[in-house]
Order: C-alpha cells, then structure tokens, then sequence
C-alpha cells in the first residue's frame, strides 16, 4: 500500500497535506511555495504544463492556458456562459451535457483538467516522500475536498478526476468541515462554530456543534458561483470599461495581463488604503495603463458581491435553529476572506471578531489530511459528521417535486419511496431524480434518470416497486429498486444528467495512459536537455580558464581540443533536436571527449594547491 | 418526507453474517464474534436507541446516545472492513441518523410513536382535508375575515390597515396552536405514566395523540395561508 494524502482542489489554487506522527505537513516545493495554482496549459505539441509554468503561460499562451475550472465541474453549458467572455479558452458543449473545455485542436471534460492537477500534486508529494528517503513514496490514495454547497453532479465530478490522476478517492469532505477538523486539533473544547468559506470560485457557510470529538454539522448553505473570481472580474471590467472596450477585440493576452493587475490590486488593498492598476504596455495597449484605486471605490464596486453571503449565512442560522449571538467562534477560510470588507461584513452579522488564526488558504489541506489519517488509522477520537446541502427528491406527476432526503439530513442518509405502474403489463417504471429546495421539478437540478426494467407483467397499479435512495458518507447519492410482491431486484440504467458515465471514465482513463506516457517522455526529453546543457556550460566554462593556455599544449594536445569543440557543437545540435537517445549519446560523447581534459586540469589544481602550501612552509 | 420505518418485525431473530449465531433484532453487535450486523427489517427508533417508548426525552441523553453509537457505526471506522461489515456500517448510520432526526423533535418523535403502535398519521393530505371540528368555529371566521382583506387589497387599501386586520386574525389561530401545544405535552405525559397500564387505556391515549396532531397539522397550514396573505402585501 502506497500513501495516503489529503488534497484541497481549489478554484485557484491546489494543495496537497498529510499527516506524521508529530502532526499534519502541508508539502511545499524548493521555495517553500504550499500553493499549486490550478492552471493547465496545453502548448502546440502536446506537452501540458501545470502550477506556476502554466500560470505564466497565461500571458504568453491564453488560448491554450485554462484556469477556475472548478467552476465547470459537474455543470452544463448553460450554467456557465455567464462571464465565459472574458475567458481566453473555448468552453463549448451540447445542451444538456457536460461542458468541454476546447485547448488547441484538443477537447477536455473539467474532471480531466482537474485530473491534470492532481496528477502535478501527487507527483509534488511523491517527490517529496522520495527525499524523506521512504521507500514507498508513491501515493495512491486521497481524501479531497470540495465545497460544501457541490451538488451530487458536482461532487462525482471531482470522484472522477481523482480516478483518472490515479488516485483511489477515500472521501470527499467538505471544505469548511475539513478547516473546523483542522482548527480541531489544538482545542478541546465544545461549543458552536461557524465556518465561512470565502475560496475562488465558491462560498460556503457551515454551522457545527462540536462536542467530545464529534463534530457535527448543523446546517449548511452557500453559492457555488462566488468567490474571489468575481472580484477580479469586476475590477477587469473596471479597467476594459475606461479603456472604452467591452473586452471584445483585445487579444485573449492583453485581457489576463488586465486580470493579473486587477487581482495585484485587490491584494494591495487588503492591506494599503490605495493601490495602483497598473498594465504593461503591449502592442494592442501601446500606452499602458495605470489608475489609482482606494479602498473605499474598491469596496464600493464589490460590496454587492460580498453582500450576497449574507443571505445564505441567515438561512444556515436559521435551518441550525440559531441566533447569530449564540455561535461560539466564528473561523474564516479561503483566501478571499483577507479582503476587510469581508472580515467586516462577518463581524457585523455575528457581533465577534473572526478566528483567522491558522492559513485560510492551507486549512482546508490539512484537515483533508486529517481526515485521511482517521480513515486508514481507524482512530475513533474525532468524528465528523456532515449534512447533506440540498434536499433531494424525485418528479412526480404534473412536474412537482415530492422530496425524499431534506436538506441538512445528517450524512450517510437514506429515503424510500415506493412506484407503481399506469398501465396493464407495463414492465418498466422511468424515474426522474433531482437535487434542490423549489417546488417545480423544472426549477430543481436534474441529476439523472432512471429506469426500473424488469417488472414482472400484473395489472396496473398492482406491482409494488421500492425505490430505496442512499447518500454515503460522500453525499454522493446511489439508487437501489426492488419489487416488494416478487422481492425481485430491479436492474435500473443509470443516465447522468450533467455527469461522465463509467463507460466514459474508462475511455478517459485509458487516454489519459497514453497521454501520460506522451507528457512522461516529455518530462524525459526535458530532464536529457538540462543534463546536456550544464555539461556544455562546465565545459565551456573549462576552455575558457586563465591557466587552460598554459596547460593547452603542455599536456592536452591541439587535436584533443579540437575533438572537444567538436562534441560541444554535435551536443548543441543533438539539443536543439527532440530525440533523447541522440542527446543522450552526444553527452556520453562530449563525457568521454573531456575526460583527460578532466583529470589534467584536476592534476594541476591539485599542483597549484601543494605549491601553495610549500612556499608557506619555507 | 423521509420513508415511513417498516413496522415489519422478523418472526425468526436474524444470524451473524459472520459466525452464524442468532442474534436478537435490536443488538446491533454479534455477541458472539462482535462483528457489526445487518440491520434487517427494524421499524423502532426507541429500541435502535436503546430507550422506552415514552415522549418525554432528556435531550442531551438522546444527544449522547447519538454521539455514542455514530462513533460505533460510522463508514469511517470501516474502511478496512469487509463489504458486508461496510455495507452494515452504512445502513446502519443512515438508520441512526434518521431515529435521531425523529426523536429529537417533540412532533416527528409522537408520529414515530403513533407508527410503530399501529395508528400512523399518512400523508399530509389527509389531515389537510377536512377541517376538524374543533376547528370549524375558526376556521370559518378566518377564511370570511381573509376573503375580506383580499377584497381590500384588490380596492388598493393602506398596506397597515391590512397588517393590522391580518394581526388580529391571526391570534385565536396562535391561540389555538398553544392550546393544541399544552395538550400535546399533557397526553404525551399521561402516555409515559401508563408503561404498565391496559391496553384499551393507552389505546385511548393514543388516539387522543393522533386526534391532536392532524388538528395541529391544520393549523400549522391555517398559518402558512396568513403568511403568504402577509407577503402578498410586500
């Protein structure tokens, strides 16, 4: 068995955390960086890029650079064309199915996308379970979060990303019960506690009681289309506003250098009264551009966004049975939380100051971690329990929705409701399932049909089918029949509305194998590059030496320089080139080339260091 | 609306899957090989709890109780189990989950109660039908008093005028409610004091529970009318 970690798949940024024997670790890179953005770049031959490279392919490469792709998971493309404008790649799909992420002349589903950057923070952790010197380093397993507020599409969404990264996805848990686990572990002590989740893409309120190590969540609420995004939006639109465009007819790399001035501002101006939106000139903005923003017309343009939380927050409240002056400690998560409008607006509603004492962006990450560590420990000190977000029910006659799970129902839950048939030797019963609080099937989140096959041939109205509906532990939702007179299992097809079929998460899966064996010779072409670059440097570096003219002649001959030279050339050729054997064999050549070269020079090194020492002894 | 509990009872006790040996209908641990067992067709959330069936509930006991036995069943604590002990794990927190949800509120625990004694309430419809006539009284009055207001509102009549019409229409309603309340608790309390009573009384009682409660579900809708009267009004 490899290992085990928990993941935070954010709108923005990702991040990957396990847990040691003296605690959780968030896993960093070289520069101490937790934070692996959420960005997949696609270049002209295939190769894919990840994290910060990709993140800077935005400027360079849009239209092969998608990012926020969280925003798209689970959902239709009627669902999303709401701000896709400004988006530099194509996001296309038939009506009624699962938006496709156009990349190049290449088509992706965002479970895929997201499967790209999973794989980048499994290998990050692999990596670093390597250099710890374990001998099992790879990691199989993982816990990750998602929004509270994700729909069953939603959450089987991110379920199939994990599959197609190679990861065997032990839970999902919802952000803000992951970050109150985390704030967890160093208190002891019981009470209420608000969670307010402020990410990238999506808002979630929860409420828990916590007592003897169960945290249990009251209620939960929240917008899977609200975060820090929209910030940036507003202030982009700010900027292409008073540059008197719409947007239209900037190219798709003038649009993200205007977006990255405008999340520069925000940042600026969660600390400074007033900050700079500052463009670098480019061809299609010859003069640049550059305004001045205050806090207070920051805060004006986004207060109507902010305020929008403020209602999910009451009705939590309100389903929790709760007053706003009876939680005991209110914890902010997700980056977008260090905007003071944010931490005002908070405070105002619950009359205290907000705990903000652990990382909001890395708190999430480590109780994922947590989570990961009670699972495969079997430890039985802490206990979460989660509330499934949205009521679940079927379509009954005249498209009115009759709901069999409420809303906040306590986590594994079950319903059951019992069909029958309107025709005489009617065998099959079609089902319509749905997700949502309105009374109007229309209105309600289609979440698959059904069909019960098998009914044994009685007249109408006679055959006693059960349809039993079960929420696990994951709020995913799965769906077992059975007719009560025969006590014969029904077979149902399951049809999801805004999700891949298995079917399809097989074929992605055996793509993504090919690909991965693409992007890994990539990596290997890359890694044969590097090698052969720094022996070229070295000995470039060596021919250059103040004392190589004296030596030259004296030991090395002029012919043995020439065949040096020679190999550099043929290496320099060989990378320039995209075979790795013939890079390989042009390195081996030029190693073989240089090794007398090598051992004079060392000789003489070692010469010089003796002389050294003998005119001190005199 | 969640699904009714079955109130069917096995005549044999069920066997451990994993050792064979009967095990009765409300242990939830094989006391032979302690391994989780299926729940089978259980219908009572008293016993699932290990309580009597009585209305009158420590709520921090059911609370504990609740803690106690998820930090048995829960799928977390099975993920090395085999598929049946997964699968048990799993029914078996739903279960707990939804006795939980049933018992904690004074109403849904007496609906649990009138089940599984064999006097279920069925569908809200029901109850919603007929005016009960204890009611007809009120009821008349109020819907001549809403028809009224209607009337005024479609006239274009001052929004506090009908606030304030609409306020007094609704006391003897809330009135009504709180009575229905106080005799509620009374017969829930008089249903714990006879545990060793005869049947035919607590039969009685019961049918004075389940009289009460569709009396109580008509009220509750008499309510809803006046609000969305109220937020007709803007």
């Amino acid at each position: 068995m490899g290992k085990v970690v928990g993941i935070d798949l954010g709108t923005t940024n990702s991040l990957v955390s396990y847990v040691t024997d003296r605690g959780p670790v968030v896993i960093r890179d070289a520069n101490g960086d937790a934070l692996v953005p959420s960005i997949v770049s696609v270049d002209a031959a295939g190769t894919v890029f990840v994290g910060r490279e990709a993140q800077r392919r935005l400027l360079t490469d849009s239209s092969r650079t998608v990012y926020s792709v969280k925003r798209f998971m689970g959902r239709g493309i009627d669902d999303v064309k709401d701000g896709a404008h400004l988006l530099p790649f194509r996001v296309g799909g038939e009506p009624g199915g699962v938006v496709r992420i156009g990349v190049g002349d290449r088509e992706f589903t965002p479970p895929e996308i997201s499967a790209f950057v999973l794989r980048e923070l499994k290998r990050r952790a692999e990596d670093h379970f390597r250099e710890q010197g374990e001998f099992d380093f790879e990691v199989d397993r993982a816990v990750i979060t998602v929004p509270a507020y994700f729909n069953d599409a939603q959450r089987t969404a991110t379920r199939d990303a994990g599959r197609l990264a190679g990861l065997e996805v032990l839970r999902i848990i919802n952000e803000p019960t992951a970050a109150s686990l985390a704030y967890g572990l160093d208190r002891k002590n019981r009470g209420t506690i608000a969670v307010y989740d402020l990410g990238g893409g999506t808002f979630d309120i929860s409420i828990l009681k916590v007592e003897d190590g169960v945290f249990q969540v009251l209620s939960t609420n929240g917008d899977t289309h609200l975060g820090g995004d929209d910030i940036d939006r507003l202030l982009t639109e700010l900027v292409l506003a008073e540059l008197g465009t719409g947007g239209h007819g900037l190219p798709a790399e003038t649009v993200q250098a205007i977006r990255k001035a405008a999340i520069q501002a925000k940042i600026d101006l969660s600390s400074a009264d007033e900050a700079v939106l500052a463009v670098d000139r480019s061809p299609a903005l010859p003069d640049g551009f550059t305004r001045r923003i205050t806090r207070d017309e920051f805060e004006t343009i986004i207060r109507p966004l902010v305020e929008r939380t403020l209602a999910p927050v009451r009705q939590a409240l309100e389903d929790a049975g709760l007053e706003p002056g009876e939680v005991d400690e209110v914890v902010l998560v997700g980056g977008s939380t260090r905007v003071p409008l944010v931490r005002g607006l908070v405070e105002g509603l619950f009359g205290r100051t907000p705990h903000s004492d652990l990382n909001p962006d890395e708190v999430v990450a480590v109780g994922a971690a947590v989570q990961a560590d009670i699972l495969i420990s079997g430890r039985r000190e802490m206990l979460l329990l989660d509330v499934t977000p949205l009521s679940l029910g079927i379509e009954t006659l005249g498209g009115v929705t009759s709901k069999i799970i409420l809303r906040n129902s306590t986590i594994p839950a079950s319903g059951r409701e019992m069909f029958t048939t309107g025709v005489d030797g009617q065998t099959a019963v079609d089902v319509h399932v749905l997700q949502g609080e309105r009374e109007l099937a229309a209105d309600c989140r289609s979440l698959a049909r059904f069909r019960l096959r098998g009914i044994p041939p009685m007249p109408a109205g006679l055959p006693r089918i059960e349809v039993r509906f079960q929420i696990d532990a994951n709020g995913i939702l799965s769906v077992s029949a059975k007719e009560l007179r025969t006590d014969i299992e029904q077979a149902i097809d399951v049809k999801p509305s805004y999700g891949l079929t298995d079917a399809e998460v097989e074929r992605m899966l055996i793509d993504s194998f090919e690909h991965a064996e693409a992007d890994f010779e990539a990596r290997l072409l890359i890694d044969a590059r590097n090698e052969a670059e720094s022996i070229v440097l070295a000995t470039e570096k060596s021919l250059r030496r103040p004392d190589f003219a004296q030596l030259a002649g004296r030991e090395v001959s002029p012919s043995e320089v020439a065949a040096i030279e020679r190999a550099v050339a043929a290496l320099r050729t060989a990378i320039a080139g995209t075979d790795r054997e013939v890079i390989h064999g042009a390195t081996h050549a030029l190693n073989d080339a240089t090794r007398h070269l090598a051992e004079v020079m060392m000789n003489n090194s070692v010469r010089e260091a003796l002389a050294g020492k003998s005119v001190d002894d005199v | 609306m969640s699904a009714q509990p079955l109130t069917v009872r096995s005549a044999t006790p069920p066997e451990c899957r994993s050792c064979n040996t009967s095990v009765p209908v409300d242990e939830h641990f094989c006391p032979n090989c302690s391994r989780i067992q299926s729940l089978g067709r259980h219908g009572d959330y008293f016993a699932f709890l290990g309580l009597p069936r009585a209305l009158t509930i420590d709520a921090q006991d059911l609370d504990r109780r609740f803690r106690d036995l998820s930090r048995k069943f829960h799928p977390d604590f099975y993920y090395n189990a085999t598929p049946a002990e997964r699968l048990a794990s799993l029914e078996r927190s739903s279960y707990l989950n939804d006795a939980y949800r049933a018992l904690k509120q004074p109403v849904s625990r007496i609906e649990h109660l009138l089940t599984i004694e064999g006097l279920p309430m069925g569908k809200s419809e029901e109850g919603a039908a007929k005016v009960p006539p204890g009611l007809l009284e009120e009821v008349f009055a109020l819907n001549e008093e809403l028809d009224e207001i209607r009337d005024l509102r479609e006239a274009g009549a001052d929004a506090a005028v009908l606030a304030a019409r609409l306020a007094t229409a609704r006391k003897p309603i809330e009135a009504k409610r709180d009575e229905h309340e106080r005799a509620l608790l009374e017969a829930s309390e008089q249903w714990d004091r006879q545990a060793g009573a005869p049947a035919d009384a607590r039969r009685a009682t019961l049918e004075t529970l389940r009289q009460l409660l569709l009396e109580r579900n008509y009220i509750t809708n008499l309510l809803g009318t006046i609000e969305r009267e109220a937020a007709a009004h803007g």
